[in-house]
């Protein structure tokens, strides 16, 4: 079954992930050579940039496969949008801890309105309004197109919002932003961000896979039940009220609220 | 093109019309807007802070409100009357509805806009600057990128059981560049720039108006797809 393979996949990308995250941290702990300026804090560096990387990554991921969706509805898109938000949810949130945790030492100060991590922010918000969309929608078909609705709507807003928000900085400029990541980076320190930067995007793709395949299989046993196979488990009842998600079966005629 | 332009009009005609009869929307929002002038005057220190400083922002932050306010009614009526597959049956393409409900949304919402401007001149005696006209096509601008992305989501969140409270986690973070330029152009329109100043952030907000339209127009109709 197609579903072995995904699972194998997943195991593959999601293990060599962690392997290289566990290397990463040893890296950043013990091999990695302190920046001058920052001191210590920086190393966190190492795991903010790439998580930063990954949230946006999965954002593409999220629009894209919505906007293929919405051309082809096939219900694999849907769900590969779907394992791709989770995903990209988890990155961001990373991100917007790191992001505070090493700007209190570097800068002073918890929260800066610093366009990146102000982007990051609205990013996180728009995964929220993703995920609301998703759950509180009355039809199970349309909470689908709402979401990719909602993904690729965000999606080409983000490039405004990027040149809004440096913009704003340029206007009201902040003397204590240092560049962390300049062009001449220490050899040594770039291996390691690269390192962070592989190992965090399989990490990514391992949890995507992993998501992707329990959504496949949330959906065979959805559309099972709705057609009254007989489902493996022992007392199959056809009446489960408790299906996460409504197989196409269940009729587009979706009744409107009253 | 003559075929579509009449369809559009008529139901913007039949939206507005609906709405001068109901007055719900134009009430609600009416007087959310003089309500927050009297509040905003109770948020300041005036021997401290000069409300001429903070108008800008003020203003803009209750467009925002008081926008969000009405666009979440948008489909309201509709739904609960079944009356949106009326719509939806008639031989009008998809876009040209979401346009007109873009429209009569727009009409309603630079109201609210015109009023928030008066009101706030009123209350806090504030001065527009010398440009009323190049102000009146900052505010429209944004005010229509705006009622796009309100009407499009309308649309989402009126078939969800969050119904509008879900509508301002879904609009705000996308409305941070019209808030930034929106705001921008018209500090400096208030403080007497003259309007080569103030015309780039007129042009983003004309990039914003036309992503946000045109996404809307091309979208809508997986959004009310049954």
């Amino acid at each position: 079954m197609q579903l072995g393979r995904i699972g194998i996949s997943a195991a593959i990308l999601g293990g060599l992930g962690v392997l290289g995250t566990l290397f990463l941290h040893w890296m950043v702990f013990f091999w990695v050579p302190t920046e001058a300026t920052m001191g210590i804090v920086q190393r966190i560096f190492y795991i903010h940039v790439p998580s930063a990387w990954v949230a946006f990554l999965a954002f593409g991921i999220v629009a894209l496969a919505g906007a293929v969706y919405l051309w082809l509805g096939d219900e694999r898109l849907d769900q590969t949008a779907l394992a791709a938000a989770e995903g990209g949810m988890i990155f961001t949130t990373i991100v917007l801890i790191t992001g505070p945790l090493w700007a209190v030492i570097a800068w002073g100060t918890y929260w800066t309105w610093e366009p990146r991590l102000t982007l990051t922010l609205l990013l996180w918000f728009i995964y929220l309004g993703y995920f609301l969309v998703r759950r509180t929608t009355e039809n199970p078909q349309a909470a689908k197109r709402f979401a990719a609705v909602v993904g690729i709507v965000g999606a080409v807003n983000i490039p405004l919002i990027h040149v809004s928000v440096l913009w704003f900085r340029s206007l009201h400029p902040q003397p204590v932003v240092l560049k962390a990541e300049g062009p001449t980076l220490h050899p040594d320190m770039l291996l390691t961000l690269m390192v962070g930067l592989l190992s965090f995007t399989l990490l990514f793709l391992g949890i995507f896979l992993l998501r992707f395949g329990v959504a496949r299989m949330e959906y065979e046993i959805a559309y099972r039940e709705a057609r009254g196979a007989p489902s493996p488990a022992p007392s199959g009842s056809p009446a489960s009220p408790a299906a996460p998600s409504s197989p196409p079966s269940a009729g587009p005629e979706a009744a409107p609220s009253e | 093109m003559r075929g579509y332009l009449g369809q559009l009009s008529a139901i913007v005609w039949k939206d507005l019309v609906v709405e001068l009869r109901t007055k719900e929307r134009i009430l609600s929002m009416g007087g959310f807007t003089v309500l927050v002038g009297v509040l905003f005057n109770y948020g300041l220190d005036r021997s401290v802070v000069r409300p001429q400083d903070l108008a800008a922002g003020w203003i803009w932050v209750t467009i925002v409100f008081t926008g969000v306010l009405g666009l979440g009614r948008t489909f309201e009526m509709e739904r609960s009357e079944g009356a949106l597959r009326g719509v939806l049956m008639s031989p009008v393409p998809r876009d040209a509805i979401f346009l007109a409900k873009v429209l009569s949304n727009f009409v309603l919402t630079m109201l609210a806009a015109i009023l928030v401007f008066a009101i706030f001149g009123l209350f806090f005696d504030l001065s527009f600057g010398s440009h009323p006209l190049v102000l009146l096509a900052v505010v429209a601008t944004g005010t229509l990128g705006f009622t796009s992305l309100g009407t499009l989501y309308s649309g989402v969140t009126a078939g969800t059981t969050m119904g509008d409270t879900l509508l301002p986690i879904l609009v705000f973070p996308l409305l941070v560049p019209m808030v930034i330029y929106g705001v921008t152009a018209t500090a400096g329109l208030f403080a007497g720039l003259p309007v080569s100043e103030v015309s780039g952030n007129l042009r983003m907000l004309m990039a914003f108006a036309l992503i946000t339209t045109f996404a809307g127009a091309g979208l809508f109709r997986f959004i009310v797809e049954e």
